[in-house]
């Protein structure tokens, strides 16, 4: 597997729990979560429009999170982002996931994370 | 500020979303391109480098990644600036137009459903239109639903339904309770003379109150009053279409006298030709007379020639009418046992008594045209199913746009509705071509060809089975198409997974219900088929090829008594004889199929009389010496009749061997002697002078009954009306000539009628000829229908098998192995069709008993036979897709993957 595969594919398993954590205290909008991702990740990490919507699509689909347009004064209209109840649990879930497997990754390879 | 819109909208419009759905995405991607845009420029980017970086990222919207998201609109999506309500006709008007978009791709696909949709669709117009002509048009009267015909109850003597007598006419008409209005008629024949051409014209005597029970008014002048309706009174009233040929449509017809059967008649008015009574035969009423009974006529119970029409007061129901009915027989009965004894009367709705004979014979073609239209959308959701497959990448590919799964299948079915619409369409140009054809066909006695017409009610008829037709065969595929596992169809990289398990169940099942269905056509079709050989190899007991017949009305008036007719009739046969190409000619009474009257009870001389309940009826006829032999009756015994048979000398009659064995079973008849009426009435005895074979008189189905002839010269009361000449050329070439030589002994002589003889069997065969026909027509469409059908799933199991099939040759599979797998995948399902066809047209045929002759419905022959043919076509259309797939080549087959 190249780097480059294997990147691609610890994004797409992380990408899920990343957007419910952005959400989880407030609701946002697309473009906002993308720049948080990137600036959280000190520009490690980046999502474009092409990755990034069918993603929130999917989660919406999948009842996990909730898209409304709202109009804010002297803004434009835009479609924020909540959690759902649903969305809650899974994320307390894939969180519980992450940490576990990032102590095993870290077992094996000496790899200590703060 | 970049506009994005465009260019987001642009990736988009491949994916076919909703347009609230495709707003909304694009609203929501180009605020985050704005916004990515505007955060490049404050760095200080230069636009147009800002923009291009933006589109980069756009660049892959279309890719792997949407594709994979897969998700659901919202159950209430908020669209900025639209309502919901005008989103239903923008998704409409789109699904129409994407419609006409695939269907423009695929021609091939299109026309082969439109065509089969056409066929059934078009079938199921004609047989309505003719249905809504013969059973659902209210008859042209006011409230005919009031409207009875009152019979005789004579079942213990073979006539469920007899014509009433005079007697017993008046005084139900005095003693009933129930009914508004009671009317009589009886058929009778004028003819018109005295203003050029002289023509037969058919007619009635009518009661008097018949015009205003019926609610018919008059055009012109007025209908009968009744003081009209006594002996001696000449007032007649026209029909439309007789006032308009032969006056001129002119109103001063009204006050005009006429001539008819040489009497001077008042014309009191003109109804519309619409004014149409039953009747036995195919009589056209064109002329109506009052009724007017004789006191003889009035006070005979015996003599049963009437019709009766009642209209029932409101709220009288066919039941209590019944009841009343039968309590004033059951009086009459007491009071008149001699006549009466047993007879019961019998009330029964005057709309069935006029559709009742077709009515059978119409539901069982309407039933077989449904099927057809079944059978093809069968056809066409077959098609579909394939097509689904072909098409699940853009299905896959739209909901992973967003397009909601509900929104896919209207979509979907509107694709089929569609695609039935435009084979309504179509299927109405061949109904309006089949139905000029059918009209040819129809038997007039059934109805008025004109009648038949592609009305209003028959396109609403047409546009609700096209729209129920186009969701039923849509409903399947529509489903199967949007309900597959997204996942699933992408993982495999966009190859068919329609050939999974559920797709090839249905489909299977498809052809199943396809061989089953026409089958069942196919066995109606093969038993009227079977039904009409019986009939058309029934011997009539004459021989009805170059046989020449007319109709010679002659005049009480001119021709009153014996010496007079007989006069015309040897001079026109003199004459007649003379003529080349005629072999001999003879003068007839009611021909055979053409009457259904004239019969009475005998006496036979050394024989008791039977009870008066029990007393046979035997038809009789007037004829001319030479009939026997003109006709080709064979005389078993005995001789015909001959110029010396006169008044003068010894009565003679010619009885038919049935005659012949009921009176004098072991004995030569030759020389027996018997009479009309009773051993006691003052008829004069008849010696039997020949035995002639039976004939079949009144009905070509029906055994022939007991008859008798008398010859014309020898019967005060009756004269023969017909002519009929055996030719030794094509009889109609002969119609000129006779009608001339019969002019030349009388000019004012109506000839009416002119038909072979064989025209006239034809027609008495008319109406199984008819529905034989056209049950046979939809038989073989189901047919081929069923054997596109069976063909189509094949091809498309053996396209998807291409590989298997490789690799099984790749790996030494003998090419005759693959074909014989082939084909048995193929019979599977057409045996087990068959079963379930075999089992239901068991139970259906069982509605067709009424319309078959000398066969079960659930003839074995019939049954092996047509299981056969489609076994073979079905064989036949497995088979051919099978040897392609022997002709696979195993490298080509593992490489297409």
């Amino acid at each position: 597997m190249s780097s480059s595969q294997l990147d691609r594919e610890l994004k797409k398993g992380s990408a899920e729990l990343l957007i419910l954590s952005l959400i989880e205290d407030r609701q946002r909008h697309g473009y906002e979560i993308g720049q948080l991702i990137h600036l959280r990740s000190r520009g490690a990490l980046r999502f474009n429009v092409a990755s990034l919507y069918p993603l929130l699509y999917r989660l919406e689909k999948r009842g996990w999170i909730r898209g409304r347009w709202i109009e804010k004064a002297g803004q434009r209209r835009r479609r924020f982002y909540r959690l759902t109840p649903a969305g809650r649990k899974v994320l307390v879930a894939q969180r519980d996931g992450w940490r576990d497997f990032v102590e095993a990754i870290g077992r094996i390879t000496g790899v200590k994370y703060a | 500020m970049r506009d994005f819109k465009k260019e987001i909208r642009a990736r988009l419009a491949d994916a076919k979303l909703s347009p609230t759905r495709e707003n909304e995405i694009v609203e929501e991607l180009s605020q985050h391109l704005e916004d990515q845009f505007d955060e490049a420029v404050s760095r200080g980017a230069s636009e147009d480098e800002a923009h291009r970086v933006a589109l980069v990222d756009l660049a892959e919207l279309l890719g792997r990644e949407l594709q994979r998201s897969d998700r659901r609109l919202p159950s209430n999506p908020v669209l900025p600036g639209a309502r919901r309500q005008s989103n239903f006709i923008a998704d409409a008007l789109q699904d129409i137009r994407y419609a006409l978009r695939m269907f423009a791709k695929s021609p091939a696909f299109t026309a082969i459903a439109v065509v089969a949709l056409a066929l059934g669709i078009g079938a199921n117009t004609a047989i309505f239109s003719v249905v809504d002509a013969v059973l659902l048009r209210p008859l042209p009267f006011k409230n005919p639903n009031q409207l009875v015909i009152v019979w005789e109850n004579a079942t213990h003597l073979g006539f469920p339904k007899n014509t009433p007598s005079p007697a017993n006419f008046l005084d139900w008409r005095q003693q009933s309770t129930v009914f508004e209005g009671m009317a009589a008629f009886a058929e009778r024949s004028f003819n018109l003379t005295g203003m050029g051409e002289p023509e037969r014209l058919d007619g009635r005597r009518v009661s008097a109150n018949l015009f205003d029970l019926l609610g018919v008014r008059p055009i012109v002048g007025r209908t009968f009053v009744p003081e009209e309706d006594k002996p001696g009174t000449k007032v007649a009233i026209l029909n439309e279409a007789l006032w308009q040929r032969r006056f001129g449509g002119n109103p001063a017809v009204v006050g005009q006298a006429i001539t008819l059967n040489g009497e001077s008649y008042t014309v009191v008015g003109v109804v519309r030709s619409t004014m149409k009574l039953p009747s036995f035969a195919n009589w056209r009423d064109q002329v109506w007379v009052p009724l007017a009974f004789s006191p003889e006529e009035a006070n005979s119970r015996g003599d049963h020639f009437l019709e009766v029409i009642a209209r029932m007061k409101p709220g009288i129901t066919l039941v209590s009418a019944q009841a009343e009915m039968e309590t004033i027989m059951a009086r009459l009965a007491q009071q008149y046992p001699v006549y009466n004894t047993r007879i019961g009367a019998l009330v029964r709705p005057l709309h069935e008594e006029i559709v009742g004979d077709i009515k059978p014979a119409l539901l069982v073609l309407l039933g077989a045209v449904v099927f057809v239209l079944l059978i093809a959308c069968a056809n066409v959701a077959n098609l579909l199913l394939a097509r689904a497959a072909v098409r699940q990448k853009e299905i896959a590919l739209r909901l992973a746009l967003g397009a909601d799964r509900s929104r896919l299948t209207r979509q979907l079915l509107a694709e089929s509705v569609i695609l039935s619409l435009l084979g309504a369409a179509v299927g109405l140009v061949f109904a309006f071509t089949g139905l000029n054809v059918l009209t040819h066909f129809v038997p007039p006695e059934v109805m008025q060809p004109d009648a038949i017409a592609i009305n209003s009610k028959v396109l609403v008829f047409t546009l609700a089975v096209a729209i129920v037709t186009g969701l039923l065969f849509g409903i399947a595929p529509a489903t199967q198409a949007s309900h597959f596992n997204l996942n699933d169809t992408l993982k495999e990289g966009g190859r068919d997974s329609g050939a999974g398990a559920r797709g090839k169940r249905l489909r299977s099942s498809l052809v199943i219900a396809e061989v089953a269905v026409s089958f069942i056509l196919l066995i109606g079709a093969g038993l009227l088929i079977n039904s009409f050989m019986h009939l058309r190899n029934l011997d009539p007991g004459f021989r009805a090829d170059h046989l020449l017949t007319l109709n010679v009305d002659l005049s009480e008036v001119k021709y009153p008594d014996v010496p007079r007719r007989t006069a015309f009739f040897d001079e026109v046969i003199r004459r007649v004889r003379e003529l080349p190409g005629v072999q001999s000619v003879a003068a007839a009474g009611n021909l055979p199929f053409t009457y259904n009257g004239d019969s009475m009870g005998i006496a036979a001389e050394g024989i008791p009389d039977p009870p008066s309940d029990q007393w046979p009826d035997v038809i009789y006829r007037t004829i001319g010496p030479g009939y026997f032999n003109t006709m080709g009756i064979p005389l078993l015994r005995g001789r015909d009749f001959t110029d010396q048979d006169t008044l003068d000398n010894t009565l003679g009659v010619v009885i038919s061997e049935k005659t012949a064995k009921h009176y004098w079973p072991n004995e030569d008849p030759i020389g027996k002697r018997l009479k009309p009426g009773a051993t006691t009435s003052k008829s004069p005895w008849r010696t039997v002078i020949g035995v002639a074979k039976d004939v079949r008189q009144n009905d070509f189905i029906a055994e022939p009954k007991m008859q008798m002839y008398f010859s014309f010269r020898q019967v005060q009361s009756m004269t023969a009306n017909a002519l009929i000449v055996r030719t030794t050329v094509d009889p109609l070439t002969l119609a000129s000539p006779v009608r001339n030589a019969i002019w030349s002994v009388d000019k004012d002589q109506p000839v009416s009628n002119v038909n072979s003889m064989e025209h006239i069997v034809a027609r008495a065969v008319a109406r199984q000829r008819f529905s034989m026909l056209l049950l046979a027509i939809f038989a073989a469409l189901a047919l081929v229908l069923a054997a596109v059908g069976i063909y189509g799933v094949m091809s498309y199991s053996v396209a998807q098998q291409t590989r298997e099939i490789g690799i099984r040759i790749a790996l030494g599979a003998k090419r005759s192995d693959v074909l014989a797998m082939t084909v048995k995948n193929g019979l599977k399902l057409v045996g087990v069709g068959l079963v379930v066809g075999v089992i239901v047209a068991f139970a259906l045929t069982r509605v067709m008993s009424s319309l078959l002759f000398g066969i079960s419905a659930t003839d074995p022959l019939t049954f092996i036979s047509i299981a056969m043919v489609l076994f073979g076509v079905a064989l036949l259309a497995s088979y051919i897709p099978a040897l392609r797939a022997t002709k696979i080549d195993p490298m080509l087959a593992l490489r297409a993957q």
